[in-house]
């Protein structure tokens, strides 16, 4: 927050305020050439989606009122013709995306917190009986139609008893940073490997079709995402604050309320933006899990190039204009904290 | 400062305390009475467990064995915030998103204390450390000292039994450090608080302490006031780290009452007989004079001007000695000088044990 004097480094800038006229002109040309470039093809949405289909058809028109008559006929057809799909697919992915963004950052951002806090020293083969013994409770209950109450019980009997007699035998641990990696790797998984599954499994729970598989679902692929990056702003906050809270007199939760929170606010910013444009843009996993009552605004607007009349862009413009609105909302809304978190780490230490 | 203020300080009582990180054994069976508004300084090199010590005493660690009270009550096992213990980190831990009067204030906020009062409170913390104009300002836009003396309103303004201190002063340049120390030692008996100060600076440890603890691999070497530590150490570590430069040692032998080492005897009535001893003298205790007529000679090695004295290096068997010398002192170009040690203020110790070995001329 302290302004500098002098130029800190060789490849620090000066403030664009103190910068020589001509330096000015050309740094913003620069700026403003780049803009136009990054947002063009929004600029093509919105006049796409005034388009007849005609003037889509005839060749490139940029110029509304000049080139082409603007008309409402996309529009129309989103908002009073197919009302229904666009209102429902509209909601469908506010709900899902803001549920699924709120469980994976609370999860995610509590796991993360532990992680950066507690040495975990989980036994290796105590995992391993673990999963080992589930998969055979589900082979067992599935295959063999053993009564689901008798495997599980079974199952947690042996557990304790494997990890008491064995498990103390073997002292190989693992570590945070191996925990950590093996979340993340959930996150190197590419989808598609489990999509079906994912699918039959909720198929065989009935819950295909619903938000709640959807939410589930979201929440999971992205819990990676969140732990890996709140795991390092936590980190990046010094425990001497924390214990000097302690020692201040601050609870738990004052320490969490008072310290943590506030000093994390970019990071959560940051990555709540992150998470709910991965939920918002999802298509595959929404895709499978979802055939009408849950479907989202992705598949809405795949849909609009599958019918027979071929691609529909000007009413796939309209859909996307309208996808894109909710996330630039957030964006200005969090870019706030986001900057002033940055500010803060600057002062630390 | 009001008297009411006064008289809430703490004895600690550290009993057989042990700590272990793993395997690691960090302190080894400390044991530690400090009195109510003492001022106890825990002294020694990087790594010997000091800041293991203080976390112990502040419930930031738990204590593997041994027990801790602080005035009549065990709180081996009570949490950090019931121990009413108010502590500077080395770090100064200033909350960086609070601006100085939330600093300050935080203690109190915590104990839920009404805002009004939080604010006199805050005010009155912050003059007497003379902060009052940079309330506003937050951790990040204060000098190092600034910092120093938020963290230190935000320990006085709780008015807590016992201070802890962490080597608070080792971030600052050598001018503001002796200001703080100052200051410090001012403001501890005014409020007459117990302070337990941890510091590897044996400066500091003499000029700001009541009594001082010297510690080494986590086993506390002697306890005593300054000048007890440092006229009289209970052995060769306390007596090498105190004092800068440090003591001269000289090894070898003790037979017919007298110290012998190649080229060298020096009677020393009532010394008893051994064969691995080491002599100790401090640097204003021998006098350079000719070669010859002194109790050795040495090689001169080189001769610094300090500014109020000249302290003169010489070499004796590969090892070196100083002598510290009145600044007129001119060494020229003697090759071979004489060292004049001063009989009564030799240190003799067992080479093998470390231990101080006393006959009557070396108390
Ligand atoms: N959390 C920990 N886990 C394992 N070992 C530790 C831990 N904390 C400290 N130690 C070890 O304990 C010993 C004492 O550490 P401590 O921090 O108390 O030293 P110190 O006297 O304060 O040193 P300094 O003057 O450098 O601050 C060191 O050898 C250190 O490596
Ligand atoms: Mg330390």
């Amino acid at each position: 927050m302290t302004k500098p004097a002098a130029r800190r480094s060789l490849f620090e800038p000066p403030d664009i305020g103190q910068m020589a006229t001509a330096t000015k002109i050309v740094l913003y040309t620069v700026l403003l050439a780049w803009s136009a470039f990054v947002l063009f093809p929004i600029y093509w949405l919105i006049i796409t989606s005034f388009k007849t289909i005609a003037a889509v058809n005839q060749g490139p028109y940029f110029l509304p009122w000049i080139d082409f008559e603007p008309s409402l006929h996309a529009w129309k057809e989103l908002f009073v013709n197919d009302y229904r799909d666009t209102f429902r697919a509209y909601f469908n992915s506010i709900v899902i995306s803001l549920s699924a963004t709120a469980l994976a950052i609370l999860v995610g951002s509590m796991a993360a917190y532990a992680l950066s806090r507690v040495k975990f020293a989980p036994n290796l083969i105590t995992i391993l009986y673990f999963v080992g013994l589930l998969a055979l409770t589900g082979v067992a209950v599935g295959i063999y139609d053993v009564d689901w109450r008798v495997a599980a019980a079974t199952a947690i009997a042996l557990f304790f008893f494997l990890a008491r007699a064995i498990g103390r035998l073997y002292q190989l641990r693992l570590q945070n940073g191996d925990i950590l990696f093996w979340i993340i790797s959930q996150r190197i998984l590419a989808p598609i490997v489990v999509v079906v599954p994912i699918y039959m499994m909720f198929q065989s729970v009935r819950l295909l079709d619903t938000h709640l598989a959807i939410i589930l679902t979201y929440t999971v692929i992205n819990l990676p995402v969140v732990v890996w990056l709140m795991y390092d702003f936590f980190n990046s906050i010094p425990r001497d604050l924390e214990e000097s809270a302690q020692l201040d007199g601050a609870t738990m939760i004052g320490i969490f309320r008072e310290i943590i929170l506030p000093l994390s606010r970019a990071g959560l910013a940051a990555t709540t933006l992150l998470v709910v444009i991965l939920c918002w843009n999802e298509y595959l996993l929404a895709l499978f899990l979802s055939t009408n009552k849950a479907q989202t605004m992705p598949i809405l607007v795949a849909a609009m190039n599958a019918g027979e009349r071929g691609i529909l862009w000007w009413t796939m413009s309209a859909v996307i204009m309208i996808m894109i609105i909710p996330v630039v909302i957030m964006a200005i809304l969090l870019q706030k904290y986001i900057a002033k978190g940055i500010l803060v780490g600057a002062v630390k230490g | 400062m009001k008297n009411k203020d006064k008289g809430t300080a703490k004895s600690i009582s550290i009993r057989s305390m042990n700590k272990f990180f793993q395997a690691v054994h960090v302190l080894k069976d400390l044991s530690l009475e400090v009195q109510a508004g003492e001022f106890l300084v825990l002294l020694g090199p990087s790594g010997c467990g000091k800041s293991t010590a203080l976390r112990l005493i502040a419930g930031l660690e738990s204590i593997s064995s041994g027990e801790l009270f602080i005035g009549e009550t065990n709180v081996t096992n009570v949490l950090p915030k019931y121990r009413d213990i108010a502590m500077v980190f080395q770090s100064y831990a200033l909350y960086p998103h609070k601006t100085v009067a939330e600093n300050i204030g935080f203690p109190l906020k915590m104990a839920k204390t009404p805002k009004a009062d939080i604010d006199t409170a805050v005010l009155a913390a912050a003059q007497q450390v003379e902060l009052g104009d940079y309330l506003e300002r937050f951790p990040g836009q204060l000098s190092g000292g600034q910092r120093q003396r938020v963290a230190l309103a935000r320990a006085i303004i709780r008015r807590p039994s016992v201070f802890l201190m962490d080597e608070p002063l080792s971030n600052l340049d050598a001018k503001l450090r002796g200001n703080m120390r100052a200051e410090l030692k001012y403001m501890q008996s005014k409020l007459g608080v117990t302070m337990i100060y941890v510091t590897h600076d044996q400066i500091e440890a003499m000029t700001l302490a009541h009594r001082v603890a010297v510690l080494k691999d986590g086993t506390l070497q002697q306890l005593g006031t300054p000048k007890e530590v440092y006229s009289n150490p209970a052995n060769l570590f306390v007596a090498g780290f105190m004092g800068s430069p440090p003591m001269n040692f000289i090894s070898g032998a003790i037979d017919n009452e007298s110290f012998t080492t190649k080229g060298v005897k020096l009677p020393l009535p009532g010394a008893p007989k051994s064969n691995q001893v080491t002599l100790g003298f401090r640097p204003e205790d021998c006098r350079i004079v000719k070669a010859g007529s002194g109790a050795m000679d040495a090689e001169v090695y080189t001769a610094e001007l300090t500014g109020d004295q000249v302290l003169v290096t010489l070499q004796l068997h590969g090892s070196q000695i100083v002598s510290r010398m009145p600044k007129e002192f001119e060494i020229g170009d003697t090759q071979i000088a004489g060292i004049e040690v001063d009989a009564r203020h030799l240190y003799l110790f067992d080479s093998e044990s470390g231990l101080r070995i006393t006959a009557d001329s070396t108390r």
